[in-house]
């Protein structure tokens, strides 16, 4: 069945397949623009949650490393409900925005909370060094980030891991339209229900090779995370 | 000089009290004591890291360097330099001291590897050059030889002789071959009333 789907997955590849690769690009500008979303909103969350004090902090951190566990499936209900209420004017259900606005909140809490778990520590000693050097406040906004570049791009990769493989939120809001809202993950579950499995395992190698070489280009620009 | 005038500084929820404490210009204070008896507790307070009660005269910059150096995500030299950089001060006029001091810490070799992949000696040596580069007031070194083999506390007791006429220098050991060696006055902490 293995060295049966490997031929498959390449075949698929070599086909030209036109849907294929649209499901390939949907997949991708969907996870990446995603990540790259919530990575902005969430170093600013981040770093704000984690340098400040403020009344109910623990409590935020616990509903923020609640959510970076939450599932797929349950988000996706939630914004599902969220668009056919207040969001109607915002989002139509089965569009690519909708899925876009569901990876983006499943990815939010991932890279918020792990700026604020990796940095949490870093940031109370390099701040109290700077400090005794005599750094003013911006020359301590500056060290900050470059001392949590590391971190933003470790929680870059873990972001963009879990949008590129969730499933449940894209096929609750998304739809699984053919040409239209039709991801990897969710082409991988359809073929499988529908009995498919060489074609489902393929698509799957296919996914685990794009994540590889994705994963292989952010390396370069962290390369010791790796080691 | 740093004067403590009746200061309460909280420390493993036992509140230890230091009364009329002065440390003079030109003078290395040696802050020695037990595990836990609050030397490094004492030194963030006079640095003002720490929260305390009472009064700190601290007359001019105070510079802490913690027991485990803490270096920035750059390299040996850009760490060593930092102060200067932020005081938007020329650093071609502190080159002979940086180039001095870093001969006599055998940094030289190593002084454009990233500081955060040196030895934990390294790092120690070039957190200390990065705490005297800019000449503060006051210096204050917690454990400072803990990381340091027998040649590098040589170069460092070396170092602290000849700078000290210009600071006041305050630092917390144990290592009593290193406070024979430098000791001007020495407090023992035990008795949480000093």
């Amino acid at each position: 069945m293995i060295q049966e789907s490997i031929v498959e997955a390449f075949n698929l590849l070599m086909s030209f397949d036109e849907e294929i690769y649209q499901i390939i690009f949907l997949s991708l500008t969907l996870a990446l623009l995603a990540t790259l979303t919530a990575l902005v909103f969430g170093v600013f969350f981040g770093i704000l949650i984690s340098s400040t004090t403020f009344k109910g902090k623990r409590f935020v951190k616990k509903l923020i490393f609640t959510f970076m566990g939450i599932p797929p499936v349950v988000l996706g209900l939630f914004v599902l409900l969220l668009t056919i209420g207040p969001l109607d004017p915002v989002f139509n259900l089965f569009t690519v925005q909708v899925m876009f606005f569901a990876q983006f909140l499943l990815v939010l809490p991932i890279i918020t909370g792990n700026i604020i778990i990796s940095s949490e520590k870093t940031q109370k000693e390099v701040l109290e060094t700077a400090e005794t050097l005599g750094a003013s406040r911006m020359d301590k906004v500056k060290l900050l980030i470059v001392e949590t570049k590391p971190f933003i791009l470790m929680s870059m990769i873990l972001g963009f891991s879990r949008a590129i493989s969730e499933v449940g939120a894209v096929m609750l809001v998304g739809g699984n339209i053919r040409y239209s809202t039709r991801t990897m993950t969710t082409y991988i579950a359809r073929s499988n229900s529908m009995g498919d499995y060489s074609k489902s395992i393929a698509m799957g190698i296919i996914l685990l090779i794009l994540a590889f070489v994705i994963h292989s280009i952010l390396a370069r620009f962290r390369g010791d995370f790796y080691d | 000089m740093i004067n403590l005038n009746n200061v309460n500084i909280v420390f493993s929820d036992v509140v230890i009290k230091y009364k009329d404490f002065t440390f003079k210009k030109g003078e290395i204070t040696f802050i020695s004591g037990p595990n836990g008896s609050g030397k490094t507790t004492l030194l963030k307070a006079i640095a003002n890291i720490i929260d305390h009660k009472g009064e700190i005269d601290r007359n001019g910059f105070v510079t802490f360097v913690s027991q485990k150096p803490i270096l920035f995500s750059k390299t040996i030299y850009q760490n060593i330099i930092y102060p200067l950089e932020i005081r938007k001060l020329d650093i071609s006029n502190y080159e002979n001291r940086i180039e001095k001091y870093v001969k006599l810490f055998e940094l030289d070799k190593i002084l454009h590897k990233k500081a955060k992949s040196c030895s934990s000696g390294e790092q120690m040596k070039a957190s200390i050059l990065r705490g005297i580069i800019f000449e503060p007031d006051v210096l204050l070194l917690d454990e400072p030889t803990t990381a340091l083999d027998i040649k590098s506390i040589e170069e460092l007791t070396k170092l602290l002789n000849e700078i000290k006429k210009d600071m006041t220098i305050i630092i917390s050991s144990h290592d009593r071959l290193f406070i024979e060696e430098l000791n001007d006055v020495l407090y023992e902490l035990g008795d949480p009333y000093v």
